[in-house]
């Protein structure tokens, strides 16, 4: 339980939470990690915004049976090279900035365009809605799907959205006209689960309840190859940056990375617990695989040595599939993700191509930026690891994406709400004084990363109650 | 990013092995694939130039605005812009981002090869038939055509001695095909009598010629190293050149030695007595391998430059092939079936690694004892070890920094090329936006479904209807075609000296005259 401190179960309660910037609280960072009161729910939850009825939902649920309670992880976990301190924010404050409402039931998946204007979340509801990430304005509510949507993913060139549903079917969309492609990508004999597309835009990668992965050609809308992937749902999809390699991972409790062009298996991860897979990304240059299970652990997977090299603890995981993503921080933030292999640019201006040839300016010496790691948490928390230190830190929520450039969260839960959270910069900055004051004073110690104020799921009610009573 | 993974016995490969795919839209006729590898170019029988993705082998783009079959493609330095010439007498340089057309250029006479240069895409060589070959500047709205010469230059002793019949000779000869060196200050250029010549691109001088063969010249290809090319002739034998290294200051050059281009190899089959259709190299930039497709025979030849062996036949479709092309970066090749019109593919066949799958699974030559481990069965807490396990996990890692392969292969072309990292700059940053419903705007296949099972082939004006608003190309037509009809066999019939069985189809006429053209 006691994954949240006081401070935060107290700003998390009933209806006073995140509203105003005011009510986020600075966390302090060592959760203590009792055993964890998992209440099995009663309620009739969709897993992950799908239409499932209950009772078939529980999929997930085993994982809590085998779950051991979460070690404390190697005490002073303070190993960041020394050199890199210096420049190096100790916290990060995400404000809430907006709530976005619209959905009538649980958000599943949100999503920052990849030229960051816009968030695209998809929810139980059957509709995708697209919100302008700047200033939180209702664009379009995106409307075919027969059944609930788990999963939604932008082209490169933020024109376009693939989403999954419930309903066996792939649609794309025209985010500028909200209106969906007429030919749905069909051929799955059982719901949606993930999709993602290729660096280029040209294919897409899908998995899917009936085990199967299918890579699809965009442009044809067919299907260009399945994979024969794995012997339980397919829970996660994703594509490497230069698109050459997929990984896909499933219940069955394996990660899988394919070669694209042959639709080979590369290698297969598993884990000895064995616990079912529910999200799968490969880190933003390619190295790396980040896999959530519902044994409550992320873990990041070195791929080509076949190694689990880190494991991040600290959320809540035992039924859903939770989003996260990498995120960046630091001096240079305004620094963008490293770009797919071939950074697409409709928008530049022409006169290169007619004969004017205008000198293009190259991408300046990139500043200096470091990673986090973002996911939700069951318990309504959302959750930034700094990628090389272990511990967790903060919790919320099925679906959570980071602004391809800016400090910028996007975070969407059961309780059918989008939040967009906004990094404090000033508050960041003379937290960053303080903490240098106080790194001289007290090396070695842990730092939290950060502190986000809880986005409760309106079906929390019930979760708060578990709390109260856990905490008393 | 997956050749960390790959095999590395399937990396070795550099030769492909089995007919792999088809790609089909229309009746192609000429093929090119794109620098970086991802897209090929095919012309149409019909003028219309598609795109393919060869990721997922579909229809990428349809550019339309030829009338009739195109001759030759080629790409700009970083994929954005296509050069296609047909027999329409034209020249379209097509912007792939939106499939626009940037210029056109129309001349006096049917096109063989049209070549943009490698750095600049608003310059272009073209090898005309029966007029001398034109160096076109169209960087303005109104394109600038310089002639270039074809007549070989003599050396002083030679210029003295030369009667006047070989002058006349010399005078008379057509340049049939062009080929721009990696750097852009060189052309190369063949003749109808088997000289090669070397001219300059600022001046429009020869520097350098050399008779090779006394045969007409139908193909001249130049390795991205531009240190080697590879000619293709009418006596049945492909040659691999040795070339000068250009590519620094050409004053170093000295171009009065007649021996600075020399034949390195002839590749013949002396015992078929085949000729062959179209040659290319291999990828990488000197070209290790050379391929080549055979005249009336269904097969593709490979030999290696290092002894000169044939070291492969590619088995292909019951078709003869034509146009080939070698992926700029993988042993992957792709040709033109001649009746068909159909893009076949090789390539190495992979086989999955079962190991793969399982990961405690380890594949063995032979069998080996298993010694376990002291510590393999002890029991031991499950606590401690989760413990252990994390202990263990105190390695730093940068989920950031990029680290490109060493050998970048996307870019192994552009890098043999001088100017490797602004090619390959300029090459990152377009991506041709992806359409959708493009195959189902695939109007102009010859045949249409018109109820179960039955189909009917199309009349011909239909799905040409774009074609009223090019205008004046509708008027030009007839006469186009005239030229084409009694200029297509002329000047290389002999050459050739193929006659592919009359054809037979409809459009077996003039897609005879046309391959020939090519060749």
């Amino acid at each position: 339980m006691s994954l949240l401190s006081p401070e935060r179960m107290r700003s998390a309660d009933g209806d006073g939470y995140a509203r105003s910037p005011g009510s986020y609280r600075e966390m302090e960072a060592e959760p203590q990690r009792d055993s964890y009161n998992y209440v099995a729910s009663s309620e009739n939850h969709a897993v992950r915004g799908g239409d499932t009825p209950d009772g078939e939902t529980n999929l997930y649920g085993q994982g809590s049976h085998s779950y051991d309670s979460p070690e404390e992880p190697n005490g002073s976990g303070d190993y960041a090279p020394p050199s890199l301190l210096p420049q190096r924010p100790s916290k990060l404050y995400f404000k809430p900035a907006l709530i976005l409402r619209g959905h009538k039931r649980g958000v599943a998946a949100v999503k920052f365009s990849p030229d960051g204007k816009l968030i695209a979340s998809c929810s139980a509801d059957c509709t995708i809605k697209v919100w302008d990430a700047q200033t939180g304005k209702h664009q379009h509510t995106l409307q075919a799907h027969l059944a609930g949507i788990s999963t939604i993913a932008w082209s490169p060139d933020s024109k376009m959205l693939a989403s999954g549903s419930d309903d066996k079917s792939i649609r794309l969309w025209d985010v500028a006209s909200g209106r969906a492609h007429r030919t749905p990508l069909v051929g799955h004999h059982n719901y949606v689960y993930s999709v993602a597309f290729s660096p280029k835009g040209n294919m897409i990668v899908s998995g899917s309840y009936d085990e199967a992965v299918y890579i699809w050609d965009v442009r044809s809308a067919r299907v260009m190859r399945t994979l024969p992937a794995h012997a339980d749902p397919v829970s996660g999809v994703d594509f490497v940056r230069d698109g050459t390699l997929i990984a896909s991972c499933s219940h069955d409790g394996l990660i899988r990375i394919w070669d694209t062009a042959t639709g080979q298996c590369l290698r297969t991860l598993v884990h000895e617990d064995n616990a079912p897979v529910v999200g799968v990304r490969f880190s933003p240059n390619g190295k790396y695989v980040l896999a959530w299970t519902l044994d409550s652990c992320l873990r990041l997977w070195n791929y080509i040595e076949g190694r689990a090299i880190k494991t991040y603890q600290g959320h809540k995981n035992l039924k859903y599939s939770l989003g996260g993503c990498f995120g960046i921080y630091g001096p240079g933030r305004t620094h963008p993700l490293p770009p797919p292999l071939q950074l697409p640019r409709y928008d530049d201006d022409d006169s290169e191509y007619n004969g004017h040839a205008g000198q293009r300016q190259d991408q300046a010496a990139q500043p200096i930026a470091y990673a986090f790691i973002a996911s939700g948490s069951e318990d309504g928390a959302i959750l930034l690891w700094d990628p090389n230190k272990v511990k967790g830190h903060e919790g919320a929520v099925l679906g959570v994406d980071a602004h391809p450039t800016e400090s910028v969260l996007v975070t969407a839960g059961m309780d059918g709400t989008v939040r967009v959270w906004r990094h404090d910069g000033a508050a960041a900055a003379r937290e960053a004084e303080e903490a240098a004051k106080e790194e001289q004073r007290r090396a070695a110690r842990e730092v939290a990363l950060l502190e986000a104020p809880t986005p409760t799921p309106t079906t929390a009610d019930v979760r708060m109650t578990d709390y109260e009573t856990a905490e008393g | 990013m997956n050749l960390s993974l790959l095999d590395p016995f399937v990396l070795a490969q550099d030769l492909p092995e089995a007919l792999v795919g088809r790609l089909r839209s229309g009746h192609s006729t000429s093929i090119q694939f794109s620098h970086r590898g991802d897209y090929l170019a095919s012309g149409r029988l019909d003028g219309v130039v598609i795109i393919f993705d060869i990721e997922t082998n579909g229809v990428a783009r349809k550019l339309r605005g030829h009338t009739h079959q195109v001759q030759s493609l080629s790409w700009s330095a970083n994929d954005r812009c296509l050069l296609s010439a047909a027999h329409d007498w034209k020249c379209i340089l097509w912007d792939l981002k939106d499939g626009s057309r940037l210029r056109t250029v129309k001349f006096e006479a049917a096109v063989f090869i049209a070549e943009l240069h490698p750095k600049n895409h608003f310059i272009f060589a073209a090898a005309l038939f029966e007029e001398q070959p034109m160096l076109v500047d169209m960087t303005g709205d109104v394109p600038i055509k310089r002639t270039l010469p074809t007549v070989p230059r003599r050396t002083e002793a030679e210029r003295e001695t030369i009667s006047e019949k070989q002058a006349a000779q010399d005078a008379k000869q057509t340049t049939t095909v062009i080929a721009f060196a990696p750097s852009g200050d060189h052309i190369y250029t063949g003749t109808n009598r088997g000289w090669v010549n070397i001219i300059a691109t600022a001046t429009r001088q020869t520097l350098y010629s050399t008779r090779v063969t006394n045969n007409i010249l139908v193909l001249i290809r130049v390795a991205p190293s531009g240190r080697s090319a590879v000619i293709n002739s009418t006596d049945r034998i492909i040659r691999t050149l040795h070339l000068p290294d250009l590519s620094g200051d050409s004053g170093n050059v000295d171009f009065d030695n007649p021996r600075l281009v020399e034949v390195e190899h002839k590749f013949q089959d002396l015992v078929n007595r085949l000729s062959w259709n179209h040659a290319a190299f291999s990828s990488g930039s000197s070209g290790e391998y050379v391929a080549a497709s055979t005249f009336m025979n269904h097969d593709i030849y490979v030999w290696e430059r290092a002894h000169g062996s044939l070291v492969k036949i590619l088995e292909g479709p019951r078709e003869e092939l034509s146009h080939l092309e070698w992926h700029p970066c993988r042993p992957f090749v792709a040709a033109v079936g001649v009746d068909s019109g159909r893009v076949y593919l090789w390539s190495i066949l992979t086989p999955q690694r079962w190991s793969a799958l399982a990961p405690d699974f380890v594949e063995v030559d032979e069998n080996v004892e298993y010694v376990e481990r002291e510590d393999e069965f002890d029991i031991q807490p499950l606590e401690e070890l989760h413990k252990r396990r994390l202990d263990l996990e105190d390695e730093h890692v940068d989920v950031l920094t990029v680290v490109e392969p060493a050998a970048d292969h996307a870019n192994g072309k552009a890098a043999g090329a001088g100017d490797a990292s602004s090619a390959r700059a300029a090459a990152a940053q377009f991506q041709m936006p992806i359409l959708l419903d493009i195959e189902q705007s695939d109007s102009e296949d010859e045949v249409i479904a018109v109820g179960a099972g039955q189909f009917r082939r199309k009349s011909p004006g239909q799905g040409r209807e774009w074609m009223a608003e090019v205008g004046d190309v509708v008027a030009g037509s007839g006469a186009g075609m005239g030229a084409n009809g009694s200029g297509t066999g002329t000047p290389l019939a002999g050459a050739s000296g193929d006659e592919a069985g009359g054809g037979g189809s409809v459009g077996g006429g003039r897609r005879n005259g046309g391959k020939r053209r090519r060749e």
